[in-house]
């Protein structure tokens, strides 16, 4: 019997010529992907060179005082992307992979984007995630939503019924078939995209994969769950639909929504006012509280001090600065713990939803999400306060230009090792497949006993 | 055609349909999700209107109370441009997540709008916002191609198509009848949403402040009309076309899917190819460059700078800028603006030219898409597409260079020559000078200038709703009635 199953799903035009679909619009993906990491390769190379250009360019302009030099020298830290950020891109395409910062106040500087077409973001990409994510469901629908009911409606079904002492066991063999080929073409993709984009075989990679795959057996757990309902094809095709366009489109803008709603973010705006005030205010305010402040955060630059009467001193100007950040750290602090909240919120919503789930588990483990863009901002803030700390004692003591060595400021990279809770991430598909399995179990039994 | 048998035919469907209990569930489902698009999209909306509001009227406080200062100081301390919100935007939130909501105005100097929404969001963005627009162009078309799939299909399968036609019913009119019919059920779902979108509309003060809004509204009302028409059509030509109601279902889904997920996303793909832009520190190089060449008035021995100093000091007689009559900083200062803001118009105004000829790949691929037609037609009605974020960019930019402009005239009329830095006591003007500056007030669109950005989706909507025409009557040619 399973041989002639096998053979009857091979002959099938429709059953192929879905394969075909996943495996080319998956093709489709990975070449979106190539074409985002080799973009981002670029801007990383143009601007390593556009950096030396342009301290090389300064420190000729600027030759006599440090201070006024480093107001101008900027210093770029990328956020290195691993190649399986090409498969699923997430928020890459929306916060800048590099930052280059001069060492004024950060607040005013740490939030700049990139230049992109809105529109482009709107439509969103065409990435792995995405060909997984919405297009498998759809296939995997497509080859189980008439499991039993095409059998009914063709007639065969009482053949099946009188022939086979276990029809349960023939159903199975039918959808393993299906399983095995949609896993065989996404297996197929992965290994592609592994030398396509020489993504490195590690533990990383092997959870993405585990991952994908945990994905399509819940869809396909869920339509066996509907098989044993024992509806007509079309009352399938319409639960499991519904339940696509739920999962993939309503749910996650809903949690969305909710999440906006529930946590607004004002503070983007208040951090913008504090930090300009921290920071102007202080040219129309006597120097010395200013002063004062700054030896109070930094107490191993007590010794230096500004020159009475003297209407300009770099260090009164960098104190400046500085307190355009301290001022504004409360607000900043804020808004940071509210995008973390944000962020926890859906993620734990998520648990309950195997699209978002998905989705958010591969961005992470892409280092696309959000949590890794936030940690970028946090070695950007450390990055920027240890070129602060090295360059504040050569200001202050106006050392010469020419003694320092430019050239060694290339650019700095910063490399996120994801996390890996397996158990957090696979946890959630499985207990909600089995939890399928076991409801069609059920059904089944009744459904069967009833006959 | 005869409008008794189109009525008849039209009212069988809407009864016939009507009478089923899941009917009814889909129509309650979707009225219930349009009501929590719209009430957290408006709730949303008011939030960010208030936002907005609050935080605009604490800049101006901010700069009314800065102390008396240099000019140029002033200038440096700037200004925060907030992107307002338009009446209509809770209808179809379009591309405002995508586009930045606020931006540091100072002099020499372009900064980013920045605190898109989608940069204070997590992954969870991408799958896309539920808004009333959202539902009404991705998920009613689908509702409304269930609903109709089987409608002649499924009377060729029982044998009543032959029947209806032998009692002199044409096709044309089984087809528009049936298509009626079925946009009256859509109708079941848009209409409630058209009114509380309204009511929504009415209460909010922003609204009767921008009258357009309802004017606006009333059109979105119109293409909605005609969007969903060209979809009930269309969906009964498949199932009067197919072979049989399944494979009808199976076209009209994979219409779906190829339209409004693969078709968008793949030319959007095509575009960014086709036009490359740049990345921002390409840009920022570009704009830098071309800077260096026009002219660099930090550089003492630049020749634009020098002639222009020559030609100051000849026409006033004069051999030293101190003995200018005015603040000859000053007058640099504001040269350089002037040089640096046309070189940075000129440079946006090209990159905004490349992101719309991406924009214009996609935008006409609504002849073949009505889907793109509605969405960028909806988009523009409400205030939420690219257009209208640029214009807001247009507007923050031509501020901060009045902004810059209006302190570097009162600082070449005001400040001395002789003083050395800006902390003299000679170097102070009044803050009286500070509230003269008006306040940034962001403008809409009007309604002229978003009729001739969606000139390519009007069109296409006029084209396919009357190529529909010209489709059916070519079209039942072919048609078999068993």
């Amino acid at each position: 019997m399973e041989a002639l199953l096998l053979k009857n799903f091979l002959r099938s035009k429709g059953l192929m010529t879905g394969l075909l679909i996943l495996f080319v619009a998956g093709l489709i993906s990975l070449n979106i992907g190539k074409h985002f990491l080799d973009k981002n390769k670029e801007i990383i190379e143009k601007t390593a060179h556009y950096q030396q250009e342009s301290i090389a360019k300064n420190v000729e302009f600027h030759p006599k005082e440090i201070g006024l030099l480093l107001y101008y020298v900027r210093f770029g830290l990328v956020n290195e992307m691993p190649n399986l950020a090409g498969l699923a891109i997430g928020q890459r395409d929306i916060n800048p992979s590099l930052k280059s910062v001069t060492i004024r106040n950060l607040e005013e500087q740490k939030y700049a984007t990139d230049l992109m077409n809105p529109m482009y973001q709107m439509l969103g990409n065409m990435d792995f995630s995405f060909v997984l994510i919405y297009f498998f469901p759809l296939i995997i629908i497509a080859f189980c939503f008439n499991l039993i009911s095409e059998e009914k409606e063709e007639g065969t079904w009482s053949l099946v019924l009188s022939q086979s002492g276990n029809p349960i066991k023939m159903l199975r063999i039918k959808i393993l078939i299906r399983f095995v080929s949609v896993f065989l073409i996404l297996v197929l993709l992965l290994m592609i995209a592994k030398f396509y984009l020489a993504i490195p075989f590690d533990a990383v990679f092997l959870a993405f994969i585990l991952t994908s795959i945990l994905y399509i057996i819940f869809w396909f757990t869920l339509a066996w769950l509907v098989a044993s309902f024992h509806k007509n094809s079309s009352q399938n095709a319409l639960i499991l639909l519904l339940s696509w366009v739920t999962l993939t489109i309503v749910v996650p803008a809903g949690v969305n929504a909710l999440t906006v709603n529930l946590y607004p973010v004002p503070e983007a705006f208040s951090t913008v006012l504090e930090s300009r005030d921290g920071y102007h205010n202080k040219w129309d305010v006597p120097k010395e509280p200013t002063v004062a402040k700054f030896h109070q955060h930094y107490p191993q630059f007590s010794q230096f001090k500004h020159p009475e009467g003297k209407d300009y001193s770099w260090l009164w100007y960098y104190a400046m600065q500085q307190m355009g950040d301290d001022e504004a750290a409360k607000d900043a602090l804020a808004f940071k713990e509210k995008l973390k909240k944000r962020n926890a919120f859906s993620s734990t919503a998520g648990m309950f939803f195997p699209s978002i789930h998905a989705q958010l588990s591969l961005n992470a483990l892409s280092l696309s999400d959000m949590d890794n863009y936030l940690n970028f901002i946090e070695k950007l803030e450390s990055f920027h306060e240890q070129k602060r700390l090295y360059f504040y004692p050569k200001i202050f003591t106006e050392t010469a230009v020419s003694d320092e060595n430019w050239k060694k400021f290339g650019l700095e990279f910063y490399q996120e090792k994801p996390s890996l809770n397996w158990l957090k991430m696979l946890l959630p598909l499985l207990i909600i497949s089995i939890l399928c399995v076991f409801w069609a179990k059920l059904k089944f039994g009744k459904n069967m006993m009833a006959r | 055609m005869r409008n008794k048998i189109l009525k008849l035919i039209s009212k069988q469907v809407w009864t016939s349909k009507i009478k089923n209990s899941s009917t009814l569930w889909l129509i309650g489902i979707f009225n219930g999700l349009l009501f929590f698009a719209l009430f957290s999209g408006y709730k949303y909306l008011v939030n960010q209107q208030e936002t907005v509001e609050h935080y605009s009227l604490e800049v101006r406080e901010r700069w009314e109370n800065r102390p008396d200062k240099h000019p140029h100081r002033m200038a440096h301390y700037g200004y925060v441009a907030f992107r307002n919100r338009f009446p209509l935007s809770f209808f179809d939130f379009g591309m405002d997540s995508y586009v930045g909501n606020a931006v540091f105005l100072e002099a020499h100097k372009q900064n980013t709008v920045n605190f898109s929404e989608a940069s204070l969001s997590n992954g969870l963005l991408r799958f896309g916002e539920i808004s009333a627009g959202m539902i009404l162009q991705l998920l009613l078309p689908l509702l409304i191609f269930f609903w109709g799939f089987d409608m002649v299909a499924r009377e060729r399968e029982h044998g009543t198509l032959r029947i209806l036609l032998t009692q002199g019913v044409s096709w044309q009119e089984l087809i528009l009848g049936k298509s009626l019919g079925l946009f009256a059920l859509a109708l079941s779902i848009f209409v409630p949403s058209v009114i509380v979108g309204f009511i929504l509309l009415i209460f909010n003060e922003f609204a009767s402040e921008n009258p357009q809004s309802y004017i606006r509204f009333f059109f979105l009302i119109i293409s909605y009309l005609a969007y969903f028409f060209i979809l009930s059509v269309l969906a009964i030509l498949v199932s009067a076309k197919a072979k049989s109601s399944k494979s009808a279902l199976t076209s009209l889904i994979g219409f779906w899917l190829f339209f409004t997920l693969m078709l968008p996303k793949v030319s959007q793909v095509v575009g960014q190819n086709l036009f490359p832009s740049p990345s921002k520190i390409e840009f920022d190089t570009n704009v830098e460059q071309e800077l260096i060449r026009q002219g660099d008035s930090h550089n003492p021995n630049d020749p634009h700078f020098k002639a222009l100093k020559d030609s100051l000091l000849i026409a006033y007689n004069v051999d030293s800028t101190h003995k200018l009559p005015f603040n000859y900083s000053g007058y640099v200062m504001r040269e350089g603006e002037k040089l640096s803001a046309e070189t940075y118009k000129k440079h946006q105004a090209h990159l905004v030219e490349t992101y719309q000829k991406q924009q214009n790949v996609v935008r006409f691929t609504a002849f073949l898409n009505p889907y793109m037609a509605i969405k960028n037609l909806s988009m523009a009605l409400s205030g939420t597409d690219h257009s209208a974020y640029n214009d807001f960019q247009n507007q923050a930019e031509d501020f901060r260079y009045h902004l810059a402009q209006t302190m570097n005239e009162l600082q070449i009329k005001y400040i001395g020559n002789k003083v050395k830095t800006s902390a003299d006591k000679k170097a102070i003007i009044s803050k009286k000078h500070w509230s003269d500056l008006p306040d940034f007030h962001h403008q809409f669109l009007s309604l002229i200038q978003v009729f001739k950005n969606e000139v390519i989706s009007i069109i296409s909507l006029i084209v396919w709703t009357l190529g529909l025409f010209f489709l059916v009557n070519y079209s039942i040619k072919n048609l078999k009635a068993f």
